[in-house]
């Protein structure tokens, strides 16, 4: 274990990278099924939803972190899509020392329920989580913010 | 007279108690009890007496400790003036290290060590002068240790093998100390003077030696074996237990550790205490026996507390970096209540997602996104302010006759560098309506609705941030 502070990176991009990404995944939606009834509002919703995630994983930095890793796969999976990756080396060592390095009873119920809200969470040990889980508060706010906007820009209209 | 001292000083343990917290406050004091043999009946300088008592150029450093305890009496400073001859006398023989400054000034730390043993330790002059050297040594440090950041529970460990046990057991402690300070500690002068109270005190240190078999710093050579083994087999012992941390002793052993306490201090130092502990309880009476049990708690094997306590600090410095990003968290303490407001505003973060994406769904009913109609609006939310009239990139899908505001060109720019070509259509389509009728009014209308009279980038964003909070706390009420 390296002692070895590297400050925590957790930058996230501008607003606007995530409202392109979203109106690109939106738009992409559209396209897709290109006029969804208006009955339908639970699947437009859960379309949109997912578009949103899709889009804030890809606006985050991609492939760069784990957890947008994870929301990209378990979306190209429910699309049946292939997904990849570039490898990572680190993956292997993480796992390895996940076994030995991830106990402390006080705190482990709470990282559990982090790893299940956080994609991507179950592989990482509890300092990796933490990480992870500020990136992706971070980049969780800013999506809010874009579809906030949009929101409140669509509604007048 | 001897006796008798030592059982004042063993009634004493409970003043000695206070004595060591008086004896922070007045650190000049405790040169005082100096080494003049003066039998007067001072109660309080009980201690000081038998320091007296013992040889005055081996007992100043004793006598230090207990001159913590009597310095506090106000008695003691006739003795000053020949103290501090004495102690310093005394000084020049262990030659430990002054942990601060030049004069023989012990941290108040060795004080609080040294007269509860010094109750306790027969009344051997030998003796006296190696628990002298060895509170001192240990009493400087301590500080350090707890300055730096060796394991903690080391310095308090071998304070309590101190105060508790034997001359052996306590030789092993100045072994361990020493190899404590030589682990990690400046304090090399510490390791040369060891080196000369080892010679004197030879079979005591050989436990100590053995300590050092891993950690292989110290001058501890001729150890007896059978120590040694009995240090590793205690290790091993150890390491058993913490089976789970077993594989990483040998990530700690194998160098893998880069830690800035190397490996084998923390080895070493678990070594030192197991066979320290086993020494004391094979010494004779260990007065207290509660102390090794302190003592064993607060030292783990050292390899697995020492990458323990590097994870959790890893851990809590991003529980600090989280607290920052979560909003309200500043006055929570606590890891596990901390945690818990993590995963409360994550799990809010994703509710307003999915609530704002279903107000998305119902305001936009046909899905259609409009990507200019969108990005009008937007664009006064990205970059209002910056105008760079950046060129559209050649490989832009999406060529328009020349826009109005430098802003939407640079989000039209931007996104035609990510965009791929199946945008292209709906612009294309969507566009050209929106440019006719001149959004130059949509985006004024757009404006003034989300921002009020926003105009800067920062107060757009700032707009939009309250927006999205206001609406958010109102998401939070609900379910």
């Amino acid at each position: 274990m390296a002692s070895a502070d590297k400050p925590i990176n957790t930058d996230v991009p501008e607003k606007d990278v995530f409202t392109l990404h979203f109106l690109q995944s939106l738009s992409n939606l559209r396209r897709q099924n290109t006029f969804n009834s208006p009955e339908k509002t639970n699947d437009r919703v859960k379309k949109i939803k997912k578009a949103a995630y899709v889009s804030m994983a890809r606006a985050a930095g991609g492939t760069n972190r784990l957890w947008s890793r994870a929301l990209l796969r378990r979306a190209a999976k429910e699309n049946s899509k292939v997904v990849r990756f570039p490898r990572r080396k680190k993956r292997v060592t993480c796992l390895r020392r996940r076994r030995s390095n991830r106990r402390d009873p006080v705190e482990e119920e709470e990282a559990e329920r982090l790893r299940n809200l956080v994609p991507g969470g179950g592989g990482m040990e509890t300092s990796k989580l933490m990480e992870e889980t500020a990136h992706y508060i971070k980049c969780l706010s800013m999506q809010v913010k874009v579809m906030q906007c949009l929101v409140d820009g669509l509604a007048p209209k | 007279m001897d006796v008798s001292e030592k059982d004042e000083l063993r009634n004493g343990d409970d003043t000695t108690v206070n004595y060591d917290e008086s004896a922070n406050n007045p650190p000049p004091d405790w040169r005082v009890s100096g080494s003049n043999p003066v039998s007067d009946s001072y109660p309080t300088e009980n201690l000081m007496m038998e320091t007296l008592w013992y040889d005055p150029a081996n007992v100043q450093a004793v006598g230090y400790g207990g001159f913590n305890g009597g310095g506090n009496a106000s008695s003691s400073s006739s003795f000053r003036g020949n103290i501090d001859r004495s102690l310093e006398m005394g000084w020049s023989l262990p030659n430990l290290l002054p942990p601060k400054g030049g004069n023989g000034m012990f941290l108040p730390n060795a004080g609080s060590f040294l007269p509860p043993s010094m109750a306790q330790f027969p009344a051997d002059s030998g003796f006296i002068e190696r628990a002298a050297r060895f509170s001192l040594f240990s009493g400087g440090s301590f500080s350090d240790m707890m300055n730096q950041q060796q394991p903690l529970g080391n310095p308090e460990s071998v304070g309590l093998f101190l105060q508790g046990q034997c001359p052996s057991s306590e030789v092993n402690v100045v072994g361990v100390a020493h190899n404590d300070a030589s682990a990690g500690m400046k304090e090399t002068n510490v390791r040369s003077s060891e080196q000369g109270n080892k010679q004197n005190v030879s079979e005591d240190t050989q436990s100590s030696g053995g300590n050092d078999q891993k950690g292989g710093e110290t001058s501890s050579k001729g150890f007896d074996s059978k120590k040694r083994k009995r240090n590793k087999q205690n290790a091993e012992a150890d390491q058993s237990q913490r089976s789970q941390q077993s594989e990483e002793e040998p990530d700690n052993n194998g160098g893998g550790d880069k830690k800035r306490n190397d490996e084998q201090s923390p080895n070493s130092q678990g070594n030192k205490t197991n066979s320290g502990k086993q020494q004391g309880k094979q010494a004779s009476d260990p007065k207290d026996g509660y102390i090794h049990v302190r003592a064993r708690r607060g030292q783990a094997t050292n390899s697995h507390s020492l990458a323990e306590r590097v994870r959790r600090e890893k851990i809590s410095e991003r529980m600090k970096f989280l607290q920052d990003l979560v909003p309200g968290c500043n006055k929570v303490t606590g890891k596990a209540v901390m945690l818990d407001e993590i995963i409360n505003y994550v799990q809010s973060l994703q509710r307003q997602v999915e609530f704002l994406s279903m107000k998305l769904a119902t305001v936009n009913p046909q899905m259609d996104f409009s990507l200019e109609g969108l990005l009008a609006k937007d664009a006064l939310q990205l970059r209002a302010g910056t105008s760079s009239a950046t060129p559209f990139p050649p490989n832009m899908p999406m060529v328009y006759p020349p826009l109005p505001h430098g802003f939407m060109q640079q989000t039209l720019s931007s996104m035609g560098r990510n965009v791929s070509s199946p945008l292209s259509p709906p612009i294309n389509g969507g566009y050209k309506r929106q440019e006719a009728n001149g959004w130059e009014g949509d985006l004024q209308n757009v404006i003034q609705i989300n921002y009020g009279a926003g105009d800067a980038p920062h107060d757009s964003q700032a707009a939009a941030a309250t927006e999205a909070s206001l609406p958010s706390s109102n998401m939070k009420v609900e379910p």
